[in-house]
């Protein structure tokens, strides 16, 4: 089969600028796409956030290398960015709100996502589709679609990729006869979702060829709602090669940073300051641990989503939430033991798993949870919420590796297990990066290329 | 000051006349590309013919305008024309009346494809609405194409579960107009009269057709009570057009 021309979708940029003005004179300078290449990452711009683009970009890169994609665009809201960027072959177009349209948005987002995780304040929530918020939502969609439709008019693509909940009505606004998947990445529960909102979700969702799913849950309850078409089950996925073992030097002088000594011991939380990541149930069960382990510090890594954050739409959800958590550690009397990074990249995070003993993975819901992933890929085992769908991973010792986020005790008692057991954590890790094999980019990448080539083939 | 010499003036009318033909030569080749992109998204071989038709009307002007030039009558050739309109418009009476029947059907017929519907003797889901007629696929797989005529002459009945709640109101957006500023104003215009429509279905705007000169659209709304049909169809319409005024003279 020749390469497809891909056009995928997402709400979340692959990159946020992190240097604009710089960025800006280059982008000034000639027509064509900034290079990102030409730039220098970390100072010129970083990586978002998020699993979202952790895996698609492997996925598109490892696609153009090896012959499964002609091309690759990718379409995302990055207000403050250059029109148009290219990195390693993927050409990325980034669109726009206005400010006066961002705050409807962002509360309808907010609101589908309280919705999904059974969270926020329901009343009201009935009426979201019949809201002026919702218009500005709607505007988001219809805007994205219209620039796919204009690029699919150059391009001729061969299917859209659309990702997640944020997108969801991209879809049936492209009204093409082109192949379309949609990939919902959040959590899924048929049951928690307001009775008037299913036969909308229903009618947008029935709108996508495939719909990909990140556990078997979801999946049935995708179906349970009303889907006609076909699923698909597929894990998220990583590139274990970016993934590397810093030397020793390199570990200590990343903990130092932060004030990890060599002799102290670390249980590590990674993901962005939300209250669905459950860092405060992570807290809770540290202050049951800490007296008994005084060597053992609890490091919190992350900040904001991309729509948290100063470079993306500038949200200040997560630095109430950074606040909140603060207080609680002081409470409990555990407040210096507590570490806060804020974001790590990649290179100071591997350091960080490699002095872990363990991770923690709390989140009353979580869609899959490739941190326990990353975790596992330094053999370092993790306890994950039984909510994560990453948990259909864990498929031995689910007595001591899987938690109820809501129970406190519970996380305490195995973070015990894990600190006291000896050798038993060890094996745990390996074991761990045995599932882990699961989500690494080769293998899914072919899950993808069946999809998606027998689908269009078909 | 003489603009000719004497020698020439006999053949002026012959230059004016060749002037008027080429003149009529650049604006049917005009004629034709327009309705060609006005055409693009229809059926290729209709907007051939529609092309091929505007550019023949404008060069039977052309001609007439070069012969009256040339001092010869014209009387006869304008009844000539008259005549072979009327014969065409004998002749496509019966796509002329399938094509108008459309477009009042689509205003005042409530039935789009997907809707299973009888006319007639004929039942089935409709799968396709053309300027000819309206395709339906029947219990036995069996495609009926039903002249559009028939929608606006026979007893329609639309046998879709609840579809008495659908008011579906067809919108012309002009060109200058930017589709999702314009979808997100009505939607917003359009929550205010939440307490009459179902709740469970909000809104729906389609886009049904683009071309240069702007795009078409399908707006479905859903009643909550069958009563009202004709208020609510009112009520949409008039927001749709404030929605588009407003819009139209911001864009100017």
């Amino acid at each position: 089969m020749q390469g497809l021309n891909i056009c995928v979708s997402s709400q979340t940029p692959l990159v946020q600028f992190l240097a604009r003005e710089r960025t800006a004179r280059r982008s000034r300078r000639g027509e064509g796409p900034v290079e990102l290449e030409a730039l220098e990452q970390g100072v010129d711009y970083r990586f978002s956030p998020g699993g979202v683009t952790r895996m698609v970009y492997p996925f598109l890169r490892r696609g153009l290398e090896g012959g499964l994609l002609r091309s690759a665009h990718w379409v995302a809201l990055n207000p403050h960015a250059p029109p148009l960027a290219r990195l390693h072959g993927v050409i990325l177009h980034h669109t726009s709100l206005e400010h006066r349209r961002l705050s409807g948005y962002s509360k309808t987002k907010e609101s589908l996502w309280g919705a999904v995780h059974g969270t926020g304040d329901p009343r009201g929530r009935d009426e979201l589709f019949w809201t002026e918020d919702f218009s500005e939502y709607t505007y988001y969609n219809r805007a994205t679609a219209e620039r796919i439709r204009e690029l699919d008019r150059t391009n001729d693509f061969d299917l859209f990729y659309v990702h997640d909940f944020q997108q969801l009505p991209t879809g049936e606004m492209l009204r093409t006869p082109k192949f379309k998947v949609f990939r919902w990445h959040i959590p899924f529960d048929e049951r928690t979702l307001p009775a008037d909102w299913k036969p909308t979700l229903v009618r947008l969702l029935n709108s996508y060829d495939i719909v990909v799913a990140s556990s078997r849950r979801y999946l049935a309850a995708i179906r349970a709602l009303g889907y006609t078409g076909r699923t698909e089950l597929l894990y998220p996925y990583l590139d274990p090669e970016e993934y590397g073992q810093p030397a020793r030097p390199e570990i200590d002088a990343t903990c130092a940073r932060w004030g990890i000594a060599a002799e102290d011991d670390v249980a590590l939380v990674v993901g962005r300051m939300d209250p669905m990541k459950g860092q405060d149930q992570a807290i809770r069960a540290f202050e049951r641990v800490a007296q008994g382990h005084p060597r053992l510090k609890l490091v919190l890594v992350g900040n904001g989503s991309f729509s948290g954050s100063r470079g993306g739409l500038g949200l200040s959800k997560s630095q109430l939430w950074h606040r909140s958590l603060e207080r609680l550690a002081a409470k409990l009397g555990v407040g210096p033991r507590v570490i806060f990074t804020g974001y790590v990249d990649q290179r100071g995070l591997d350091c960080l798993y490699e002095r872990s003993r363990f991770t923690l993975l709390p989140s009353s819901e979580e869609g899959f949870g490739l941190v326990a992933v990353e975790s596992w890929l330094h053999r370092r085992p993790t306890l994950v919420s039984e909510r994560a769908g990453v948990a259909e991973l864990v498929s031995a010792s689910k007595d001591e590796l899987l938690i109820d986020p809501a129970d406190p005790a519970d996380i305490a008692r195995k973070m015990k297990g894990l600190l006291d057991g000896g050798s038993r954590a060890e094996e745990l890790g390996r074991a761990g990066h045995d599932w882990s094999r699961q989500c690494w980019i080769d293998s899914a990448l072919s899950e993808e290329s069946r999809l998606i080539s027998g689908a269009i083939e078909a | 000051m003489r603009a000719f010499p004497d020698f020439l003036t006999p053949y002026l009318p012959f230059v004016y006349a060749a002037i008027i033909l080429l003149a009529t030569w650049a604006v049917a080749s005009i004629v034709r590309v327009l309705i060609g992109r006005a055409l693009r998204g229809s059926v290729p071989q209709a907007a051939v013919g529609a092309s091929r038709i505007g550019a023949s009307i404008v060069w039977v002007c052309g001609v007439i305008l070069a012969v009256q030039e040339l001092g010869v009558g014209t009387t006869i050739l304008l009844v000539l024309v008259a005549l072979a309109g009327v014969a065409a418009i004998v002749a496509a009476r019966e796509p002329l009346e399938n094509a108008s029947a459309r477009y009042f059907a689509d205003i005042y017929v409530p039935f789009r494809v997907g809707d299973s519907v009888e006319v007639g003797p004929y039942a089935g889901t409709v799968i396709e609405i053309n300027a000819m007629s309206t395709v339906l696929l029947s219990k036995d797989d069996l495609l009926v194409s039903v002249p559009n005529t028939r929608f606006v002459r026979d007893v329609v009945v639309n046998t879709s579960p609840q579809a008495w709640k659908e008011v579906a109101v067809p919108i012309s957006l002009g060109g200058s107009i930017d589709l999702p500023s314009f979808e997100s104003a009505l939607m917003k215009s359009l929550s205010k009269l939440r307490p009459r429509l179902d709740r469970r279905f909000p809104p729906m705007l389609v886009v049904r057709n683009r071309s240069p000169q702007g795009t078409e659209l399908t707006l479905t709304v859903m009643l909550r009570t069958p009563g009202e049909r004709a208020t609510i169809a009112t009520e949409v319409n008039s927001r749709v057009g404030e929605v588009l005024a407003s819009l139209s003279g911001a864009s100017r």
